[in-house]
């Protein structure tokens, strides 16, 4: 395989002459036969806005200039078997891969052939989920205690003591295993504070409004919600059990809850919490990264410090501000109601990281007219800490794993 | 409905009669069974919490439930004459898409859009039924494939993110209440009483019996049994596309695995109902029974608080129970046990 690379580098290069030499003295050296970084972009599956809206970040990205004419990007859906994404990997490989930018379906059943990647000479750059083979990088918000974080604002706007939901993610999977830990390290300190159901949502709307609504028939006198991602549905079902009363709740970024937590209707009928959780914009995080790798203009980092922390959001309800335009312009970071789904995921933009993006990109994947790829910001890389089974197979996770990092505890335990 | 059977098997083959009359009076029995045990469960459900037991954990079953009964009828007929339909996740997220998209918000247009929409739904289950019937494919396969390209059509033509919302009347609707009772529970009502009548006492349902106890008979008979195979897949394709039109307007909204959870159970809650799998044999009463069964089911183990696992064994435990408990065949076998004993 190396050789074939090679050979092939050899013979582009000779074909274009010295200009082409240039080029390739970067860690990657193959190229498609018009000259292009080859790129896979390695998705999951395409069904819902938030993993569709990261690929679209991705192919906007890469029909931006100058990557409109450096990089050719193919696209890759391998559904939910990590099976099926495995002989992906391995077919992207034979081709000649320079790099894969990829939502992987499962955190330690790809690593032997992300492995076999690496070896190759291939980058492999995970966004949002991870594998904890440590040749990858992995891009993700995970470490940054969305779980812990969340349940504290949850226990201060019920003051410690209340009836609380868990709307949970997909049964058996790491990341939600990781946020519920967080959440539950919160929750166990409070004696005040009873856990009466707890429900898989599957990451959706529509699961979420209809597991909360059996919930609510049994307790419909919660005092509020955790929620992961589909936490939109949780409000409907409140609304639909009950006009007149509403709860605090905190979830993740959908378009519909963060106008929820901003409508003064609601506020005034027992409405409180906050927004965070999984953005996007991982993907085009990632992408950037790794094509400044590519192109020379950033060391690649040593094996075992490849594990890249994405900042996590945190909107309270009185942080909420519409946007006019069709990107994250002046602070705001949501958009108004009719213009993006209820269930549109908020955090597809980032000024600092991605200022080429904007609501057409995240919507339909086209580039922004006019925009054109700007450097990363000189601090934008920092390193995640280590967690086993997550980002990392032999390590220990540091002893304040769920230290807090965006709230205080207002009551005490 | 128990004379005409009787000529039926008469006329066309020498079927026992016995097991034909004894037959009839075990649906009967399973129907009341299946009905008892979930206002049992209801009523037992008041140990595990309070609020249960009550009329408001009662509208919430029959509200949720709606959905799942709406699509188990059309199930339920594609069953009857022997088939199997599992384009209906597709269907239902296809009804749900477009909803959300053509209605896009507003009343305007909706006398037109609401058949239009379903009428796109029926051309799909249409697509099925001639596949079934005509060119012989099974019923199996033929609906998983018009299914996935079902789907992937939603998939390219929402680019992944539905947009949209449903017209303000249907969300409405789904939210109104008429004497303090939910607007979709009426519609609920209507259904199974227009639901029962076609399927057991109107003319096409009955063909469509017969051409499930024996096609052959059927045909020689002189029933266009082709052309009621594909009625029976239309049908179900227009219960599928009611089922997303009306989740859309409960949810103010589509996603694309909206009809992912209604595929299973549909076919369990006919199956639960005393319709036999192999077709000829059931009634909607008994669907719409199994299907408040199964959700009853659920709403209970989301409040036991159990691990995940544990609920999933369970659920898949009480439907195997309904199932050994409520077949005619476990009654026949009782029937016979005493008869011996005496």
């Amino acid at each position: 395989m190396n050789f074939f690379k090679t050979a092939r580098a050899v013979a582009l290069a000779a074909l274009l002459g010295t200009g082409a030499h240039a080029v390739s003295t970067n860690e990657a050296s193959a190229k498609t036969a018009d000259g292009k970084w080859l790129i896979y972009l390695s998705l999951s599956y395409s069904g819902n806005s938030w993993q569709s809206e990261a690929a679209n970040i991705v192919k906007a990205l890469a029909a931006t200039p100058p990557f409109s004419d450096t990089v050719e990007l193919v696209e890759v859906i391998s559904g939910t078997d990590p099976q099926a994404q495995i002989s992906d990997y391995e077919s992207m490989i034979a081709k000649g891969a320079d790099g894969i930018v990829s939502f992987p379906i499962s955190s330690t059943a790809l690593n032997r052939v992300v492995k076999r990647a690496c070896d190759a000479g291939v980058l492999m750059f995970m966004y949002d989920a991870t594998v904890t083979e440590q040749c990858a990088y992995n891009i993700s918000y995970i470490t940054s205690g969305f779980g812990e974080n969340t349940a504290q604002a949850l226990v201060n706007a019920l003051k410690g003591k209340g009836k609380i939901f868990l709307s949970r993610g997909v049964p058996g999977n790491s990341v939600d295993d990781r946020h519920t830990n967080g959440a539950m390290h919160i929750f166990n300190q409070y004696p005040g504070i009873e856990v009466v159901a707890e429900y898989y949502s599957y990451w959706d709307d529509r699961t979420t409004q209809q597991e909360t609504a059996k919930a609510l028939a049994s307790h419909p006198d919660v005092d509020g919600i955790w929620a992961q991602a589909g936490e939109f549905g949780a409000i409907q079902a409140l609304q639909q059990a009950n006009p007149d009363r509403l709860v605090p709740i905190t979830g993740e970024n959908s378009n519909g809850f963060r106008l929820a937590l901003a409508n003064p209707d609601y506020q005034k009928i027992g409405i409180d919490g906050v927004s965070a959780g999984s953005p996007p914009a991982q993907s085009g995080f990632a992408f950037k990264i790794m094509m400044e790798i590519l192109n020379g203009k950033r060391d690649a980092l040593p094996e075992g410090q490849r594990n890249i922390e994405y900042p996590l959001p945190w909107v309270p309800g009185a942080a909420v501000k519409l946007c006019e335009g069709d990107a994250f312009e002046n602070g705001c970071n949501a958009f108004p109601e009719g213009k993006v789904p209820s269930s549109f995921v908020t955090e597809v933009f980032n000024p600092e990281l991605l200022p080429e993006l904007s609501l057409a990109s995240a919507l339909e994947g086209k580039p922004t007219p006019g925009a054109e790829i700007q450097p990363l910001p000189a601090d934008a890389v920092k390193a995640a800490p280590n967690e086993p089974g997550i980002n990392c197979r032999k390590c220990d996770a540091p002893a304040d794993l769920y230290h807090l990092t965006k709230v205080e505890a207002t009551v005490k335990p | 409905m128990m004379q005409e059977n009787e000529i039926m098997s008469d006329a066309t083959m020498d079927i026992e009669d016995k097991r034909s009359s004894a037959r009839i009076s075990g649906e009967f029995v399973t129907v009341v069974m299946i009905f008892g045990l979930t206002i049992a469960m209801i009523l037992a459900s008041r140990a595990i919490s309070p609020a249960f037991g009550s009329w408001s954990q009662a509208e919430t079953i029959l509200y949720l439930g709606s959905f799942l009964v709406f699509c188990a009828f059309g199930q339920g007929l594609v069953i009857l004459v022997r088939g199997l339909d599992l384009s209906i996740a597709s269907v239902i997220t296809l009804g749900g898409v477009l909803t959300a998209s053509l209605m896009n918000g507003s009343n305007e247009g909706l006398f037109y859009l609401v058949p239009a929409i379903l009428g796109a739904c029926v051309l799909v289950g249409t697509i099925s039924g001639i596949g079934v019937a005509y060119f012989r494919i099974p019923p199996f396969i033929m609906t998983m494939a018009v299914g996935l390209i079902v789907y992937s059509l939603c998939l390219g033509f929402t680019q992944g993110t539905p947009r949209g919302y449903p017209a303000p009347f249907l969300s409405g609707f789904m939210q109104a209440k008429f004497l303090s009772i939910p607007a979709p529970i009426y519609l609920l009502l209507v259904f199974v009483i227009i639901g029962t009548v076609l399927q057991s006492y109107s003319a096409f349902g009955r063909k469509l019996n017969a051409v499930g106890n024996n096609p052959l008979a059927a045909y020689i008979a002189g029933l266009p049994s082709g052309l009621l195979i594909v009625s029976a897949y239309a049908v179900s394709a227009l219960c599928a596309g009611f089922t997303g039109m009306m989740l859309a307007g409960y949810a103010n909204g589509a996603t694309l695995r909206m009809g992912d959870s209604y595929l299973l159970p549909s076919i369990a809650a006919v199956v639960v109902g005393g319709s036999s799998i192999l077709g000829g044999q059931g009634n909607f009463v008994g669907t719409v029974g199994g299907a408040l069964l199964l959700t009853t089911l659920a709403t209970i183990l989301t409040a036991l608080g159990f691990e995940q696992g544990w609920k999933t064994i369970m659920e898949g435990g009480v439907i195997l129970i309904a199932l050994i408990a409520l077949r005619d065949e476990s009654f026949a076998f009782l029937r016979e046990q005493f008869r011996k004993r005496g």
